[in-house]
């Protein structure tokens, strides 16, 4: 395993077909990353290589801090973070029970679907959980 | 001033994966320290089990009721996003380096470059992982440091010490005070 693909070939391709699929169904979707908690892009959905190395940094990042803030407030394991703006929506979620530990990071860019956006996002998770999980 | 208010001070270590900050950090905060310490899956840049993916955060309580604020960065280039958003409002840096590491040199140049040099705010720089029977590493930065005409001290530190971390911030804390006077006076 190294950092460049911290999954594997077989897993990562699994994975990239799991965000296609999302990405086809999901509403308002602009892009997605499949990222790994220290921050490495797994697979990516409508997004360019530097974008999507960045937003993977990022959304790893935002994952740590919400495990941080829920283990300090002791409510356990931080599941979702969304960042929310008047024109769009950044969701951060965590594939349960992976290994490596995995998050998904959703831009959206029609807020008025958040929930129809952390429904299907969470969906995703489950699904790339069943793929993924040994 | 460059503290947050008159007794209140927020430093800032940062330095390259591997060299130490989330140690030092634990080592002297009064309590617990807050890290955001997930998988580390680069094992080829530093075998270690976990890495800083946003930031650590401590606290030492001074004897006049204030408080020293430890902010802690990622080492890794890919989380620099974060390195400004920490810094803002900091007294000063600490520049943690491996002692051990091929391209000490190369994380000195950069971490300098990345933080202003000293010149902006203050700053001290602990090596790490140093032999008593090999001290050259640190010889050689003085001297890279002093070619630069940058007047930055410079120390061999165990980041597992508390006493080793509490020199670098009592002696940041010390330049922070002669930088606010210097400017009071100017």
């Amino acid at each position: 395993m190294t950092a460049a693909t911290p999954l594997g070939k077989v897993a990562t391709s699994l994975a990239q077909k799991e965000l296609d699929r999302f990405g086809e169904s999901a509403p308002g979707v602009t892009s997605a990353v499949l990222l790994s908690s220290d921050g490495f892009e797994v697979a990516a959905l409508k997004i360019n290589q530097e974008s999507a190395s960045r937003l993977a940094a990022m959304g790893s990042s935002l994952a740590a801090v919400g495990s941080a803030i829920a283990q300090e407030a002791g409510i356990n394991e931080c599941r979702r973070l969304i960042v929310e703006s008047d024109t769009g929506v950044v969701a951060v979620m965590t594939v349960p029970n992976v290994n490596p530990p995995l998050s998904l990071a959703v831009v959206a860019d029609d807020v008025s679907v958040l929930g129809k956006l952390i429904w299907a996002t969470k969906n995703c998770c489950l699904a790339l959980e069943k793929r993924l999980s040994k | 001033m460059t503290a947050m208010t008159p007794n209140e001070f927020k430093i800032l270590f940062t330095g390259p994966m591997g060299a130490g900050k989330t140690t030092a950090i634990s080592a002297i905060s009064d309590r617990g320290a807050v890290s955001t310490d997930v998988m580390n899956n680069d094992p080829q840049q530093c075998d270690k089990a976990t890495t800083t993916a946003a930031l650590d955060y401590g606290q030492i309580s001074l004897p006049d009721q204030g408080s020293v604020h430890l902010y802690g960065t990622p080492g890794q280039d890919r989380f620099r996003f974060m390195w400004p958003i920490l810094m803002n409002n900091a007294a000063g840096v600490i520049v943690l380096l491996n002692g051990e590491h091929p391209e000490l040199d190369h994380h000195l140049d950069h971490f300098l470059e990345a933080f202003g040099r000293g010149e902006t705010i203050p700053m001290v720089i602990g090596v790490g992982r140093l032999s008593e029977e090999n001290l050259e590493p640190l010889e050689r930065l003085g001297q890279r440091l002093e070619e630069k005409g940058l007047p930055i001290p410079l120390f061999d530190v165990d980041v597992r010490q508390q006493d080793d971390v509490l020199l670098l911030v009592d002696t940041l804390l010390c330049l922070v005070e002669v930088n606010d006077t210097g400017r009071l006076e100017a």
